[in-house]
Formats: structure tokens, C-alpha cells, sequence
């Protein structure tokens, strides 16, 4: 096995030599960066319910939103949401929760989809590399099966991404708690589903929102994976998996009416579609059918990489 | 069974329905340099890539110190040092850095023996350089250090002169022969630049259109009625006296006498020119060099 582990710390080494690597991880903190200041720039939120008659502030902003929801018929949607969620405070006594690193951290979630945008683009380079500088040759001419050094290298793509999770979670609540400081982490925070209102701990609900987009980040890295593999072409791989990625959730939307469209990929990656006060994406999908896809799609994409790796005739360029 | 260090056996490779290599049997001893030439397109490196295993092999086996590269890759290829066509290293990568990530590849690869092939291409200097840096010899020396990293029975050296300057050439030469001398290495060189293959290798084959055509040891071809030429005056006396004192004929061409006899055959012509008072300017033996030959087999290099 040390052999094995000597083969991911060499994958390893590539990726982090590489000043590219930690470019992305400049640009991953610049935006976590400018996303805190944006929102502290924009108004902290829940900032002036924190005092001791919050109630009293609550109400009065509901009857400023009311008298100007007379006014201007248009701001009726976001407005009376707005009074829904203070009234759903109001109703069940709880003080919105101030805003801290952890409630940062939480957001920042979204910024996920980079993440998975990094780990594409190593999982798309990491095989076609090699063949692009040459250095396969001097790769697979060593004392180790082809499936050995192309797992190792399937290993390093997901420590990447493992790591840059961990590094956006960080980076994230430092910038936050610099921001914003740092209260409770077992604070309750509302959020609203489609069934109404509820209350979430907040701990849940950054594990939820930092968990479900992890299935779109193994799926898309593993597809960049078995692309690069195949065709030996970082740029193809690349730009196959981060269209997808993008565009994944809206082709199946186009086609949501079609029967055959709950087979897709991109209509199963979104596991929150089964949490509670969520629909289904099509009828008759369940947890079930959905894990079964994605099991079906992954087996798909590692079983063709590693066939296609191992039978291949490394000829010249 | 032979002790050869490396054997072919009638090996075939077939891509679709063209035969790129026909029936190739081969075997090297140890400690012998073997040179591997052909123009391009003849398949030396679809040779050398199926020797280490790069491209399946259609038909056939390669054995390395009597292992089969076919049923126990493994064992076969841990005796092997390579370096296939151009030395490409990760230029993001110090020298050194590279040299270790090879290490990591193989067992029983200590600093020691990392150091001491640095030393043994003379790389010390640069090693700590990024591999991006460094000049196309620079990474010839480079990667046949990593080749040698592990200690191989086989070395193989797919044009390992290339871009190199003369006196680099001439190190590589010397290093050739010390390893294949003290260290008892079998070692394949391919090139298509025959002068410098004919100083380094023992024994040369060509291949052409997926065939070996010849095998030669170099330096065989002595004392065969070698033609020479002579530079004489006057011309029609000594032209006479070669004809009536020694039964050859010769021509006269440029100036000059040409004519073709055996090597011990010179200075008895040389004492009988004098003799005749015949002034003697120069006499050359015209080697027949491997190029020569080379071209003469080759033929028109045409691809298949």
C-alpha cells in the first residue's frame, strides 16, 4: 500500500508545483473576500433586530412595508415575503439571530460551484497532461499496473477537491468572523420552503448546504476525469464538464415535460429535491431511483476510463 | 536457453490491417551496446515502445532477462531504464524534483543513488533549476538519469545524442561504454545519425519497413579487397608496374590511380613503386563507411 501512497503524493506534488493551482486558490479567497464585503457593505442582515424590543422593530418595519406596498403595486411579491418571515418571528418568539461567521459561511455555500469549477479543471488536465508534456511515457514505463497510477491520479482529483472544500469552508468563516464576528453556532435560523417558513439550526443547515452540492461536484469531476482520459484533450474535458455543470439544471428544465428526461444526469444531482418541503423534479422519481442513477452514471464514466487507460497504445504525438 | 539480457521473439505488431512490424527476432548480451538504425518510419520506436510496454504487443514476446513482458510486466519492465524519444520532464519541476517523483515510482531508490546520478551526468549544478530552463541536452542528461535511477540490466536510448554539443556527445559516448563495460549493461541505442552510433555500439541493426535487414558487427568489414587510391607520378610507368609486377589493374581517375587490392598487399606495392623510381605523394584506403553501406541497403526510404 505504501506504494500506492507514494503514487498520490507524486499526483499530489504535480498539482500543488503547479502556480496555476495556486492562482485558483487566490481567486477562490478574492471572491470570498468580496463577497463578505458586499455584504457587509450592503447592510448587515438582521442587524437592527438586536436589540430588546426586537418585536416592536419587526412590526414597525411590517407597517412601513404595507404602506409602501399601497403605493407601488409592484413591490407586492418581495415585500409581503418579507412580513410573512417577520410574522413568523413574531408568532413564534424568536429573535432573528444575529449575522456571523457562521451565517457567512453558511451562504457561501454558493460559491461551491467554484469549487467544482477548480476540481474540473484538474480533473481535466490530470491525464491529458501528461500526454500533453510527454511525460506518460516515462509514467507508465515503471513497475506498476496502468490502473494503479490512474487511480492514484483519480485519488489526487478528489483530495484536490476536498481540500479546496475545506479551504473555501475556512477561509469563508475567518473572512466572516473578520467581518462580522462570531456568535453561537447553535443558533436557529429561519428559512422558507414551499410549504411556509421553518426553523433550522444552523448547523444543520450549513452542513445541508455544503453536503447536497458535493453529488454535482463528484459527478462533474469524475465526467472531467473520464473525458480527459479518453480523449488525452484537457480543454475538451474541461469545457464539456463546466457547461454541464452550468447548464446541466437548465437542459433538463427544457425538457421537463419528457418522459425520458428523469433519466438524465442533471435531473438526479440535486438530492434536496427528496428534503422535506421540496417537490420532485418528475413524477415518479424517488431517493431511490435517483441514487441509482447517479450509482449507474459514475460506474459509467470510472469503468470507461479505466478500460480505455489500460488498453491504450501510448504512441507518439 | 541463452543469458541474453534482452530477447525478441518474432515479435509482430499489426495497427488495423498495415504490419508496422514483421516478425522481429533480436537478442542482446550483456554488456554489449546495440545500435538501432533506420530511417524514420521504419518502426524502431514502435520497437522500443512495445519493449517497454507502451504499445501492446500484436504477436510474439519480449523477454528481459528471460522474463516475459507479456505475462509478467512487472518483473520485466523493473529491469529496464528508458528514455523514449525526446527526454520530457515536468518543466513546473525543479531537475531534482523530478528525479524524485521517478524515485517514488520504484523501490529500493535511495538519495545516495539519486545523488549519485546527478553526479554521473554531471547535472549538480542545475538540478536545483526549474526543468522548464533547461536546454534540450540539459534534459537528455536529465532523463538518462532518471533511466538509471534504479540500477537497470537494460538501458534504453532512443537518440540519446540529440542536441547535444559535440563534447556532450562525447561524454554520452564515454558513459555508454563505462556502463556497458564496468556495470555490464545491455544497452539499445536508436538513431538515425549513423556516424555517431558506429563509435558507441558494438553491433548494429537495421530495420526498414518493419524488418530487421541486417545485423553487423562494426568494424567487420576489413581486408576484403579494399579500394585505394594512389597518387603517383608518372602516372603510366607506375600504372605498368602495378599491372606487370602485381597483376592488378587500375584506373586512372582525377589525377589519381584507383584500384582495388587486399590490405596486405600495400606495402609491397609501395616497396616496388620506390623501386621503379615512382614518386609516392599519398595513399588512401577508401573505407566503406557504415553510411555508405547504410544507404546501399536502405535503399529509397519509402513508407509502406
Amino acid at each position: 500500500m505504501s506504494s500506492m501512497l507514494k503514487l498520490i503524493h507524486n499526483e499530489q506534488l504535480k498539482i500543488y508545483t503547479k502556480k496555476s493551482t495556486w492562482l485558483m486558490y487566490l481567486i477562490l479567497a478574492g471572491l470570498i473576500f468580496t463577497f463578505a464585503f458586499s455584504v457587509n457593505y450592503y447592510g448587515v442582515p438582521n442587524e437592527e433586530y438586536q436589540v430588546d424590543n426586537w418585536q416592536q422593530v419587526l412590526q414597525e418595519e411590517n407597517q412601513n412595508l404595507e404602506q409602501e406596498m399601497k403605493k407601488d403595486k409592484f413591490k407586492t411579491a418581495y415585500h409581503s415575503y418579507i412580513i410573512e418571515k417577520n410574522n413568523y418571528y413574531l408568532e413564534h418568539d424568536i429573535q432573528p439571530a444575529a449575522y456571523d461567521a457562521w451565517n457567512f459561511t453558511g451562504e457561501t455555500s454558493e460559491i461551491i460551484i467554484v469549487v467544482g469549477l477548480l476540481s474540473i479543471i484538474v480533473a481535466g488536465g490530470i491525464v491529458a497532461n501528461e500526454f500533453r508534456w510527454g511525460t506518460i511515457k516515462l509514467l507508465l514505463i515503471r513497475p506498476i499496473e496502468r490502473s494503479k497510477i490512474l487511480f492514484s491520479k483519480y485519488v489526487a482529483v478528489l483530495l484536490f477537491a476536498l481540500y479546496t472544500l475545506l479551504f473555501l469552508f475556512i477561509t469563508a468563516w475567518i473572512t466572516g468572523a473578520i467581518f462580522f464576528g462570531i456568535s453561537e453556532v447553535d443558533a436557529t435560523i429561519v428559512k422558507d420552503a414551499t410549504d411556509g417558513f421553518r426553523s433550522v439550526p444552523l448547523f444543520k443547515d450549513i452542513l445541508t448546504n455544503y453536503s447536497f452540492p458535493l453529488v454535482d461536484l463528484l459527478m462533474m469531476t469524475t465526467l472531467a476525469f473520464m473525458i480527459s482520459t479518453v480523449f488525452r484533450n484537457s480543454s475538451l474535458a474541461i469545457g464539456v464538464s463546466l457547461f454541464l455543470l452550468m447548464g446541466g439544471s437548465s437542459f433538463v428544465q427544457m425538457f421537463a415535460d419528457k418522459d425520458w428526461v428523469k433519466y438524465i444526469l442533471f435531473a438526479n444531482t440535486n438530492l434536496r429535491q427528496y428534503t422535506a418541503g421540496n417537490t420532485p423534479f418528475a413524477e415518479g422519481m424517488t431517493l431511490g431511483f435517483s441514487l441509482t442513477v447517479l450509482i449507474v452514471y459514475y460506474v459509467i464514466f470510472i469503468v470507461t476510463s479505466w478500460i480505455v487507460f489500460k488498453k491504450r497504445d501510448v504512441a507518439g504525438q | 536457453m541463452t543469458s541474453a539480457a534482452l530477447e525478441l521473439v518474432h515479435l509482430k505488431k499489426t495497427i488495423g490491417k498495415k504490419e508496422i512490424i514483421k516478425d522481429l527476432s533480436l537478442s542482446i548480451e550483456p554488456g554489449e551496446v546495440f545500435g538501432f538504425i533506420g530511417p524514420n518510419g521504419a518502426g524502431k520506436t514502435t520497437t522500443i515502445r512495445m519493449i517497454v510496454g507502451l504499445i501492446s504487443i500484436t504477436e510474439g514476446d519480449v523477454l528481459i532477462q528471460g522474463k516475459s513482458s507479456k505475462t509478467s510486466f512487472k518483473e520485466a519492465i523493473q529491469e529496464v531504464g528508458a528514455i523514449v524519444e525526446n527526454p520530457e520532464m515536468y518543466p513546473f519541476m525543479s531537475g531534482w524534483q523530478n528525479v524524485k517523483h521517478y524515485a517514488r515510482m520504484m523501490s529500493g531508490v535511495t538519495k545516495e543513488r539519486m545523488q549519485e546520478v546527478v553526479e554521473l551526468m554531471g547535472l549538480e549544478k542545475a538540478i536545483h533549476e526549474k526543468v522548464g530552463k533547461y536546454s534540450l541536452g540539459m534534459r537528455q542528461r536529465l532523463g538518462i538519469a532518471q533511466a538509471l535511477l534504479h540500477k537497470p540490466s537494460v538501458l534504453i536510448l532512443d537518440e540519446p545524442t540529440n542536441g547535444l554539443d559535440p563534447a556532450g556527445i562525447r561524454e554520452m559516448r564515454d558513459h555508454i561504454r563505462h556502463l556497458a563495460k564496468e556495470q555490464n549493461v545491455a544497452i539499445i541505442i536508436s538513431s538515425h545519425l549513423l556516424s555517431e552510433i558506429e563509435q558507441m555500439c558494438d553491433r548494429i541493426g537495421i530495420i526498414k519497413n518493419g524488418e530487421l535487414i541486417t545485423l553487423q558487427q562494426v568494424g567487420e568489414t576489413e581486408n576484403d579487397n579494399l579500394l585505394h587510391h594512389l597518387q603517383v607520378t608518372p602516372m603510366n610507368r607506375a600504372k605498368q608496374i602495378l599491372h606487370e609486377h602485381l597483376q592488378l589493374e587500375a584506373t586512372a581517375l582525377d589525377g589519381r590511380l584507383s584500384f582495388h587490392c587486399q590490405k596486405e598487399f600495400v606495402p609491397n606495392i609501395i616497396s616496388k613503386l620506390v623501386e621503379n623510381h615512382c614518386a609516392i605523394y599519398e595513399l588512401t584506403t577508401a573505407h566503406d563507411s557504415l553510411e555508405d553501406q547504410f544507404f546501399e541497403l536502405i535503399g529509397e526510404n519509402t513508407i509502406e
